[in-house]
């Protein structure tokens, strides 16, 4: 297993930091994609941030009221080490499928 | 020679008999455990790029070595593959060996002029007194369904480079001892790993880099044969020449073959430069007919390069001239266009039996 960290993206333009309100999973909760996972706020707006990934929590960061700046890590992920960070899937083993038969004379000249 | 090979693909496909010593591992593992001792026995490597360092890598290829051998030469590098590969130019010039990573290969494209005009000509520009001994390790070609930049073939570009040497591995047994020997050379090497290949398993003999394979030295100073070609699969009829990723497909199509009494070879190439000329001339002297199978582009491809050289030494006893079977001539196209665009099992079949059913004029 592998552990990813998700920092605190820039939740504006050119926002520097965010306040949590409401952490919304907890360690040891699995998540999936999208599904939201704190409540943020920032000096322009008060917003649900979705999860980036699917995977178990292993750690968060700052409690309710605490600020967070820009860059530093969020929440952190453990995912299978054959899906950790890569981009794209982990290819099938599958059995080799033809629509094309060979067919020649060979001479052994 | 042929009776070793057929045992080590004996071996190869029945892990139960191999040799004790012989380990199964995935190539992710092999190229892993291949840095640690390298790490380990040459205090003046240094290994780093995104996301190298505290992840391990995407593929996790530089997994636990961070933690095992300190910040100080295992490290995380800025976005900036330009930087990384300037930086290697630079602390090779102050004695390192390094050996940075670029993420995906699509991503070597910001990096080709330090690549092109410093790596590669730095030594020729000191007249040898500045060696690049730095290992350029590029997760390579398609397969994995990735987004544009994430898979492209870029083994042609690097192998007209002059200073350049490249190799890409077919198997973890060779992910680990093609990594440990190009780490030792002085030159600088474009290791290119398949990166649909990292999660295949595959035995492993770490105390014995030549089992049973046939292999041809290039270099006379090497100190070791893993300069050649390797003949993946013994055939009568014809060649099939392949390296990286089609190389595991090309020994799909040669089982299949079979089934129609069509004994194919498969030559794994190994090194893209310098080619194995005389493993080529070789394998299809013997079987008289060549396919050469790619998935970078057609035009100007290193398939060119191929059939030139079998073409120059096996011109008089030639069937048929030597057919290409590779990618398109248009930009390495994201996941779902993937199947369509790198060559498939009905290809390859396709380009055997247009060079059977060849008959001159």
């Amino acid at each position: 297993m592998a552990e990813i960290s998700f920092p605190l993206p820039d939740l504006g333009e050119g926002l520097i930091e965010a306040t949590v309100l409401e952490w919304l999973v907890e360690p040891g909760q699995q998540v999936e994609r999208n599904q939201p996972i704190v409540e943020l706020e920032t000096t322009k707006s008060a917003l649900e941030l979705p999860s980036p990934q699917a995977g178990k929590v292993v750690r968060i960061h700052g409690a309710p009221g605490d600020t967070i700046n820009v860059g530093e890590p969020l929440i952190v992920f453990e995912v299978p080490d054959d899906t950790a960070g890569i981009v794209g899937t982990v290819p099938k083993d599958e059995a080799p499928k033809r629509r094309v038969r060979l067919s020649a004379v060979l001479d052994e000249d | 020679m042929s009776e070793t090979i057929t045992q080590a693909r004996r071996e190869e496909n029945n892990p139960a008999t191999a040799a004790p010593g012989v380990q199964q591992m995935s190539m992710q593992q092999a190229l892993n455990r291949a840095l640690d001792e390298i790490l380990a026995e040459d205090p003046k490597t240094v290994i780093f790029g995104e996301d190298c360092g505290r992840l391990g890598g995407v593929f996790r290829i530089t997994d636990g070595l961070q933690a095992k051998h300190g910040e100080q030469r295992v490290f995380d590098t800025p976005l900036a593959e330009s930087g990384i590969l300037g930086m290697s130019v630079g602390l090779a010039m102050a004695g390192f060996h390094p050996i940075p990573e670029v993420q995906f290969d699509g991503f070597a494209y910001p990096a080709i002029n330090q690549i092109v005009c410093q790596i590669a000509r730095m030594n020729y520009r000191s007249r040898g007194t500045l060696p690049m001994p730095i290992t350029l390790r590029v997760p390579s070609f398609g397969g994995i369904r990735a987004p544009e930049h994430h898979g492209e073939s870029l083994e042609a570009l690097f192998a007209h480079v002059p200073g350049l040497k490249v190799v890409s591995p077919s198997t973890p047994h060779d992910a680990y001892h093609l990594l440990k020997y190009a780490a030792t050379r002085p030159d600088p090497v474009i290791f290119m790993e398949p990166k649909s290949r990292y999660w295949q398993k595959g035995p492993v003999d770490v105390t014995n880099a030549l089992p049973g394979t046939a292999v041809h030295d290039a270099d006379a100073d090497n100190g070791g044969s893993l300069t050649g070609a390797r003949v993946a699969r013994e055939g009568r009829h014809i060649t099939l020449v392949a390296w990286g990723a089609m190389v595991a497909r090309c020994l799909q199509v040669a089982d299949l073959a079979a089934e129609d009494g069509i004994d194919v070879e498969v030559l794994d190439l190994r090194w893209l430069k310098p080619i194995d000329a005389a493993a080529l001339a070789r394998s299809v002297g013997k079987t008289r007919r060549a396919v050469v199978v790619h998935e970078a582009p057609l035009t100007s491809g290193l398939g060119a390069e191929v059939a030139q050289l079998i073409t120059q030494s096996c011109f008089s006893t030639l069937k048929a001239p030597v057919e290409r079977v590779t990618g398109f001539d248009v930009p390495y196209p994201s996941g779902d266009l993937e199947d369509e665009y790198i060559p498939n099992i009905d290809r390859i079949l396709f380009g055997i039996q247009r060079v059977l059913e060849y008959r001159r004029g």
